[in-house]
């Protein structure tokens, strides 16, 4: 007899006494020790038909590289995909968890879930359990109503559609990069080489961003993936 | 009725012999004994309208009794029958419509929203300690996402189908039969549909047509739409509007009357 | 009557919740202790934690999963023989790096749980499936089980390679290690991973990657364990394949005193008592059977 699509919380109460003996502050508290991190460069650009999405692929664990090649761009349904940064267990379980949402909603619907739902999604479950995530993710796809759209969800669990987005730590060295180079209607290929241009400048500066620069690209027609590897950067020690 | 007497009719998680539900088919004759309800799918939009009879002539009707609600900004629902059973429909509805924008930040489909008051109007059906509801439900709904409006109507037994034009009540054999002569249907006849500004009309003069005088409480007319006009939101239509189709309804009535005496004297 | 009634009065009526109490005192012993020399112990004991190096990687025809076998209480060998692959389905295993407990408990956890999901859907398991249920259990406690997995095993899609962190978090790899010994064994596995190994190629650069970790990381040691799970289902165990610790020959070389090598006789016998035991026999009894009437 329930009606409501329950969406899980988790309850869980912060001590300030404990957590000051701890050295933990409101900034760091979301870091758990020797917790992965995804210490991060992602962005999506909306294009004319669609949207690209592009990530680095290094995953850290403080100093040390817990995997160079990892994929931070996951699929939510068909044509929805998600980039992610922050802690590498928060986002896997919360793509899972709009993955399944978006799955059961496409079922009832018996139609292509939009991209801003999706967005809503992830931000409800990102917002609602704000103390206990860290987590920031871009959400970009393709669907019949909006065309390609792009949507970012930084740490707090705001929501905001824009034509373009960047995240994660990496992010910061390339604000001036994409503002000054991105234009309104790219094309597709416009698209891809800033994406790829701009990452591998983060990734040359930002410490927690390296190894290969993952890309989707999503149309009506479907979704390509591909990479760069390493030593094929457009920008970066090996490319120049 | 063949059932009574026999022990299967008691309830209604108890099949008879023949496999019927006698509690699902005495909830639809609740609704058959109620004022006339119709909805209409027109070219740019849908009307709704239900025949209020007033039990009482100190009644403040336009404010009470309301058998047409608003859902959400972009869908409304017609109910017949008991009418405090139908406002139990409407209030899961609003909580539907509430919760599905809620968590997927959309507004709800005309489907998703008809296929959720029909799983609740079944599921009590299905219990032995529950009781069906006697009210039939009209829902006209716009989809902002296919830009598309729909006409779906709830039965008590927890059926749905979807409509280009509806009828439940009292009068609905024969509204149904009128409402056929028009031009709803794309896949039948020739021409433009009608628009909701005829539809009004129309519906007027099926309910005047239905309403006998002499026989009949006197009632008042409830009619809603939401169409292109009203930014496809669900609104009640104008006093005015209804009162000059109103208007229209009985001279129309009253000219066929005539031409019909006419045609007796020849 | 009276004189054993106490009521508590409202002023003198204990606060309820929780009580945090302990917490300050147990972090006043803590920071207290440890600067002074009193006998109060300076940190709560801990749990046996396998300061480990366990390593996996996909070759041609499947998936070889290597561990040490030395298990730690902070800086004693707890355990100089222990075993870290964990059997999770006949063709999944998994290697557990962390708390001990954690690591067997989980598994044996997720093991019973595919086992089930066999019998219901009979069908053989997949590795994914063990890969979800494990981190969704890792992320549900918020890493408060300190269990870091290599996952590996062999299904319809093929050979498969999961690392699963404490949290939740899991990527799938052509090889990977983990465990304190971590570091030193991915070194072996840069150098010398190729896609489509042999078979032996394998085995052996997954014993060279655990020797890594045995000479080089303090945390591991003893012995090397092996499991190479292959396409077709079967599944060889390499139980102490390598054993570079082996101290029995030496032992053997120790003369050991007399004191410790007692002859059996050395115990003088002073006397021998029998005594019947007591009570509790069993009664025999003969019962006439009577025929009822009917």
């Amino acid at each position: 007899m329930s009606y409501s699509t329950a969406l899980p919380t988790h309850h869980q109460t912060h001590n300030p006494l404990t957590d000051a003996y701890h050295g933990k502050s409101a900034e760091t508290r979301h870091l758990k020790p020797n917790e992965l991190s995804t210490g991060t460069t992602i962005m999506a650009i909306a294009f004319s038909s669609g949207v690209v999405l592009c990530a680095d692929s290094r995953v850290s664990t403080g100093t040390y590289i817990a995997n160079r090649a990892s994929d931070k761009i996951s699929q939510l349904h068909d044509h929805i995909w998600c980039c992610r940064s922050g802690s590498a267990a928060d986002t896997q379980a919360l793509t899972d968890y709009v993955r399944h949402y978006l799955g059961q909603l496409a079922v009832e619907t018996g139609r292509v879930p939009e991209v801003k739902v999706a967005a809503h999604l992830m931000r409800r479950l990102c917002y609602e359990n704000k103390d206990n995530l860290m987590a920031g993710v871009i959400v970009g796809g393709w669907d019949p109503v909006e065309g390609g759209s792009v949507y970012n969800i930084p740490l707090g669990g705001a929501c905001m559609s824009m034509p373009f987005a960047i995240g994660g730590s990496g992010s910061t060295y390339i604000y001036g990069l994409v503002d000054s180079e991105f234009k309104e209607g790219m094309t597709k290929e416009e698209a891809v080489a800033l994406c790829k241009k701009a990452v591998s400048h983060a990734m040359s500066r930002d410490g927690s961003s390296g190894g290969i620069i993952r890309t989707c690209v999503v149309t009506g027609d479907g979704c390509e993936r591909e990479y760069v590897s390493g030593n094929r950067l457009p920008y970066g020690p090996a490319g120049w | 009725m063949a059932s009574s007497g026999s022990g299967y009719d008691l309830s209604s998680s108890t099949f008879s012999p023949d496999g019927r539900i006698f509690q699902i088919e005495y909830a639809s004759k609740a609704v058959e004994n109620a004022g006339t309800a119709l909805g209409l799918r027109c070219r740019d939009g849908i009307v709704l309208c239900v025949e209020k009879p007033l039990v009482h002539k100190m009644l403040v009707s336009e404010t009470t009794g309301r058998r047409i609600h608003t859902v959400d900004s972009h869908s409304g629902v017609a109910i017949t029958g008991f009418v405090s059973d139908g406002r139990q429909i409407v209030g899961r509805a609003r909580d539907e419509a509430a919760n599905y924008l809620e968590t997927y930040g959309t507004t709800i489909p005309p489907e998703v929203l008809t296929s959720r008051i029909s799983s609740y109007v079944h599921y009590f059906t299905l219990h032995g300690a529950l009781r069906p509801f006697g009210a039939s439900t009209l829902v006209a709904a716009y989809d902002p996402g296919t830009k598309e409006h729909s006409l779906h109507m709830v039965e008590p037994s927890g059926v749905s189908y979807e409509y280009y034009g509806c009828s439940a009540g009292r009068g609905r054999q024969s509204a149904r039969t009128e409402m056929e002569k028009l031009a709803i249907n794309p896949k039948q006849g020739e021409g433009e549909l009608i628009d909701v500004q005829e539809a009004v009309k129309q519906l007027a003069k099926i309910i005047y047509t239905l309403y006998d005088e002499s026989k009949d409480k006197p009632f008042e007319l409830e009619m809603s739409w939401l169409c292109e006009g009203s930014g496809w939101r669900h609104e009640g239509v104008p006093k005015d509007v209804i009162a000059s189709a109103v208007e229209w309804a009985k001279k129309e009535i009253e000219e066929a009357e005539e031409e019909d005496d006419d045609e007796m004297e020849e | 009557m009276s004189e054993f009634t106490l009521a508590p009065t409202a002023s003198t009526a204990a606060p309820t919740g929780f009580s945090f109490d302990l917490t300050h005192r147990n972090a006043l012993i803590e920071s207290s202790s440890s600067t002074s020399s009193s006998n109060i112990p300076a940190k709560l004991p801990k749990a046996l934690k396998t300061g480990t190096t366990i390593v996996g990687l996909v070759y041609k025809n499947g998936i070889v999963l290597g561990a040490d076998t030395r298990s730690t209480n902070d800086t004693t060998v707890a355990d100089k023989n222990c075993q870290k692959i964990h059997y999770i389905a006949p063709n999944i295993y998994c290697c557990g790096a962390g708390t001990a407990a954690d690591t067997e408990k989980t598994t044996d956890a997720i093991s019973s749980q595919m086992e089930l999901l066999r019998l219901n859907t009979h069908s053989e398991s997949r590795v994914v499936t063990a890969c979800t249920l494990l981190k969704r259990m890792l992320f549900r406690y918020q890493g408060y089980i300190s269990a870091a997995l290599i996952l590996g095993g062999c299904d319809v899609d093929g050979p498969h390679l999961y690392q699963i962190y404490p949290h939740g978090s899991t990527g799938k790899l052509p090889f990977t290690t983990m465990g304190s010994g971590s570091l030193a064994a991915i070194a072996v596995f840069e150098e010398g991973y190729k896609d489509d190994l042999e078979e032996g190629e394998a085995v052996e650069l997954v014993k060279r990657a655990i020797l890594a970790g045995v000479w080089n990381d303090l945390g591991s040691g003893s012995n090397v364990d092996t499991c190479v799970i292959r396409m077709d289902g079967s599944v060889e165990h390499g139980r102490n394949c390598v054993m570079p610790n082996e101290v029995g020959e030496l032992r053997k070389k120790v003369r050991r005193s007399d004191v410790l090598n007692m002859r059996s006789g050395t115990t003088a016998v002073l006397g021998e008592t029998f005594r019947k035991r007591m009570g509790g026999g069993v009664t025999l009894e003969d019962v006439v059977v009577t025929e009822m009437e009917t």
